[in-house]
């Protein structure tokens, strides 16, 4: 193969293009411009660049694959204040904050033992052992209502949107993943 | 543990509420806050009064066992506590303290923050409470604000109208009225009987011709073995010797046989078509009954798939279910009888087997049933893939990525190849060891049946007959073995089915409803507030008015909520909050022909039906004349393109006709409101998606038809609106400005910067 020299040389094609990060303007919330403290009334508050946010909430950009990484941080009113990177930039107490305050949007129960699924009428009935005790629900079939949102986790939504994890599918005995491949 | 759910309160918190000094009938609202803040489940509730606002909550404690809604649970766990009154604690927020209540949406989960003077979480709910939490967030403001609040009755009554009438569950599905516990599969199947009703006579003659070929059948076996062999071979009875009267016997019976079951699949086809023409028009018509929202609700493209499907299933049960099932039953009885009449210690020991081949289909089936499922959605998976890289084949090119799919196909390809070879693997294992236990019962005949035919006890004619029946019942035993999820499925196909005829429109007409022969054209909007989900609202306090002939403009970003604004106006949806009257008389008290017949719509979707160009102008008004469908196509600006097609209005358009651009497919919808000749004309985005010159066409078509009548117009390039005699500025489905326009220009708000901004983008158009 011939390869051809473009007439500018590839240092200033560089040069002329518009950096990515530059052009998205994400504004990231370091230890050193940012101060998260946990309000009287159980909520988050930040301090960015002096600037006072007395209430906001945390939004993983990746919640199913990883939550610790760009978190974005906003106000009720939607409005993005900042992101973080990743929680690992900050010292262990505010990543611990951090962390209840991303439970506390995300929780959703996680399923240790699938006892039963069995469905009738377009419905399947779900009961399990959970994370937040023992469980029972109802899932539309179809619709996307069971699946796969990792190559081993399970989301599944029940009839008023409630969310229950599967969190690695492989870890279900035989019997469980019967069961709930046949909801997939 | 509190029953859930409930319109009124528990009986164990009412006593613990008279105890706390809280009246009862004090209570305005209260909300279940069944989620922890930090997670997991607890029993919290939050009341509101006219004076303050309670949280009675057990503090940590979370419940071990939950039951969401739907769920119909057969078993009752007895070591489950009562909610222990003792432990609850309660907390007293004076009204005034409170300056807001808001509900914060979390994943699948809500929050009640409350401003007092900090902000706090005060109480978390998972997703089933929303709606609950939303009003007590509403009245909550009403009561800051001293508007008046209606009571208690009406809020219940969403809540009445799902659950079921008989056994008083929530149904698991709100719009859904079907009960699991309650539905009953006999119910089901008189009813899908009920569409065979008419087809009474040919049913008879099936059923009758089935049996008769069964019988032809069953007799043929007979002359095969006992006549042929001991009579007429072994020279005994009245058949002796006469081999060719026994052969053509055999023939006529083979013929005969062939010739009703031809007969009965003849009858059988047409009937089954009948009965599926039927069904597919009745669910069609169901269909076409119901409320936009039904359609635009996410499972409706499953919904109509699925109808289709089902439709499908159904002709299955008509052709090879009933049928097939009465003549299978038939036949096991009457081979039994037969053979048992034969020799019942044979007929014995060769269904010694048959347990056997019962346990190893019922062990084998599901396992084969459930990879063939998995095979199912391993060619959905690569399906996808095939119909998603053809659909996208210009990104794909651009971006050279040819290999990757490639990759991707042969990844999903290779794991469908693999299920494949189970699948078969299994099916090709499974089949031909049935097959030999199933015919062990013959070898066993042939063993037992020979020792006696050489102990002179059976001749060897009944024994060819013998063996000839056995083979026969293997058959329909098969076909009964599988019946039960046959059944199943056929009964949630007709279910499915039912259902759609069934669903209620959300927006129904009253039986009073009023007939307006003539509208002024008088439109007002009064408070009106509109959510398809709670705690979602898409308009917030939103009113308007329109004096007959007038135009009126909105405005907004996307998202603004204007569509939604002129589809209830055209009551597409009923509003949620508040009043819409047309000529002082509120929407929801008007037929639907009277709102159909005076109120037309252009809007962005346009949609070309299949049929001829001059067909679909003439969509709402079939009878009109020729010259008006050409007028109204002048009107449209759309008579000059029209003619300039070699068929003319002739055209064939629509799927697989003849395509037309969009700005012409616009130009034939402004035609057909053109020809509709409605009073009030809602414009929704009815240029937005097209080029400049086509837009000051249609501009003109549309300025033309808008006089005399009164037009709501939205739209996004203000240019559009200059002609409004007054201005509505919507933002996050409020009303923020509202105006002419040079009142709007001097507020110098929003509409004032969207004017600017529209303007320099024209200038920055006209500089390129």
């Amino acid at each position: 193969m011939v390869k051809v020299e473009s007439t500018l040389c590839s240092q200033e094609i560089v040069e002329k293009k518009t950096d990515l990060s530059e052009a998205a303007r994400i504004h990231y919330l370091t230890p050193e411009n940012t101060e998260f403290a946990l309000t009287e009334g159980k909520l988050l508050s930040v301090r960015v660049d002096g600037e006072l946010y007395p209430v906001v909430y945390l939004h993983c950009s990746f919640p199913h694959s990883n939550k610790r990484m760009f978190i974005s941080v906003r106000t009720s009113e939607n409005q993005e204040v900042g992101m973080v990177k990743s929680l690992d930039e900050f010292p262990v107490d505010i990543v611990r904050l951090l962390d209840e305050q991303i439970h506390m949007r995300y929780f959703a129960p996680i399923i240790t033992k699938v006892i039963n699924i069995h469905e009738e009428f377009g419905y399947s009935y779900w009961e399990a052992e959970t994370t937040a005790g023992h469980l029972q629900f109802t899932v539309r079939r179809g619709g996307g209502n069971v699946k796969m949102v990792s190559s081993v986790k399970v989301l599944i939504t029940d009839l008023d949107g409630n969310r229950f994890l599967i969190e690695d599918v492989n870890q279900l005995s035989e019997k469980e993943y019967r069961m709930v491949e046949m909801s997939l | 543990m509190i029953k859930k759910n409930m319109k009124t309160l528990p009986e164990e918190l009412k006593g613990f509420i008279n105890q706390s000094g809280l009246q009862e009938e004090k209570i305005l609202y209260w909300v279940n806050c069944d989620r922890g803040i930090d997670g997991g489940f607890v029993d919290t509730y939050v009341i509101l009064t006219e004076e303050a606002l309670y949280r009675l909550s057990n503090g940590q404690t979370f419940q071990q066992e939950k039951t969401f809604k739907g769920f119909v649970s057969k078993t009752v766990n007895k070591d489950l506590k009562p909610l222990e009154m003792n432990q609850l604690k309660i907390e007293r927020i004076g009204i005034d303290e409170i300056h807001s209540i808001q509900v914060v949406n979390l994943i699948a989960s809500g929050m009640l923050v409350i401003k007092a003077p900090n902000e706090r979480a005060f109480a978390s709910f998972t997703n089933g409470n929303m709606a609950r939490a939303v009003k007590l967030e509403s009245i909550f403001s009403k009561l800051k604000k001293n508007e008046s609040i209606q009571f208690q009755k009406e809020w219940g009554e969403e809540e009445d109208a799902a659950a079921c009438p008989h056994c008083g569950m929530i149904y698991p599905e709100k719009g859904r009225p079907v009960c699991p516990k309650c539905l009953k599969r006999h119910a089901i199947f008189t009813r899908l009987l009920g569409f065979a009703r008419s087809y009474k006579k040919s049913i008879f003659f099936i059923v009758l011709l089935m049996l008769l070929n069964s019988a032809t059948g069953l007799a043929i076996p007979y002359f095969q073995g006992t006549i042929l062999f001991d009579q007429a071979l072994g020279g005994t009875g009245i058949f002796a010797g006469k081999i060719a009267l026994v052969v053509g016997i055999i023939i006529f019976l083979r013929t005969l046989s062939l010739l009703f079951g031809a007969l009965f699949g003849t009858m059988n086809a047409k009937l089954a078509a009948n009965i599926v023409f039927d069904l597919k028009t009745n669910i069609f018509s169901a269909m076409q009954r119901l409320s936009l929202s039904f359609f635009q609700k996410k499972q409706t493209g499953q919904l109509m798939t699925r109808v289709n499907n089902d439709a499908n299933e159904l002709q299955h049960f008509f052709i090879d279910g009933i049928p097939y099932f009465i003549v299978n039953a038939m036949n096991i009885v009457g081979i039994t009888i037969i053979l048992l009449i034969m020799d019942w210690k044979l007929t014995l020991i060769c269904l010694l087997p048959m347990p056997f081949v019962i346990l190893l289909i019922r062990w084998v089936f599901p396992k084969l049933w459930r990879l063939g499922w998995r095979r199912h959605r391993r060619v959905s998976i690569l399906n996808s893939i095939i119909s998603d890289t053809v659909q996208s084949a210009r990104i794909v090119k651009a971006f050279g990525k040819e290999s990757v799919e490639i990759d991707r196909f042969q990844k999903a390809n290779l794991t469908f190849s693999d299920v494949e070879q189970k699948f078969n693997k299994m099916n090709s294992t499974i089949f031909p060891i049935i097959n030999l236990i199933t015919q062990i019962g013959g070898i066993l005949i042939w063993a037992f049946g020979g020792w006696r035919v050489m102990h002179g006890d059976l001749s060897f004619g009944e024994i060819m007959s013998f063996v000839t029946y056995i083979y026969m019942l293997f058959g329909p035993i098969q076909f009964m073995n599988n019946i039960a999820g046959w059944w199943s499925n056929c009964m949630s196909a007709a279910q499915r089915i039912f259902e759609v005829q069934d669903a209620v429109p959300d927006v129904s007409e009253k039986e009073d409803a009023v007939h307006l022969e003539k509208m002024r054209g008088e439109i007002r909007a009064s408070h009106v507030g509109f959510c398809y989900e709670p705690n979602k609202p898409i308009l917030k306090d939103v009113s308007l008015h329109a004096k007959p002939g007038q135009m009126i403009g909105v405005v907004g970003p996307s998202g603004a909520g204007k569509s939604t604004l002129v589809n209830l106006i055209s009551r597409l949806y009923d509003v949620t909050d508040g009043e819409i009257l047309l000529d002082g008389i509120n929407v929801k008290d008007l037929t639907a022909e009277s709102l159909r017949k005076h109120i037309g719509i252009v809007s962005q979707e346009v949609y070309v039906f299949m049929g001829t160009v001059a067909e679909n102008i003439a969509y709402g008004n079939p009878e009109c004349s020729v010259e008006e469908i050409i007028y109204a196509a002048k009107i449209a600006n759309a008579h000059d393109f029209i003619e300039k097609l070699p068929d003319g209005y002739d055209t064939m358009i629509g799927t697989g006709g003849y395509s037309l651009s969009g700005g012409e497919k616009q130009r034939i919808s402004i035609a057909r409101a053109v020809l509709h000749d409605p009073n009030i004309l809602i414009l929704d985005e009815a240029t937005a998606s097209l080029d400049t010159e086509t837009e000051l066409q249609i501009q003109e078509a549309l300025e033309s038809l808008v006089h005399g009548r009164t037009t709501i117009a939205i739209a996004h390039r203000l240019s559009t609106l200059r002609n409004a005699h007054y201005l509505y500025v919507l933002d996050q489905g409020k009303v923020v400005e509202e105006g002419t326009h040079e009142e709007l220009m001097k507020l110098n708000g929003m509409y004032k910067g969207m004017v600017q901004k529209h303007e320099d983008a024209l200038k920055m158009k006209e500089v390129i």
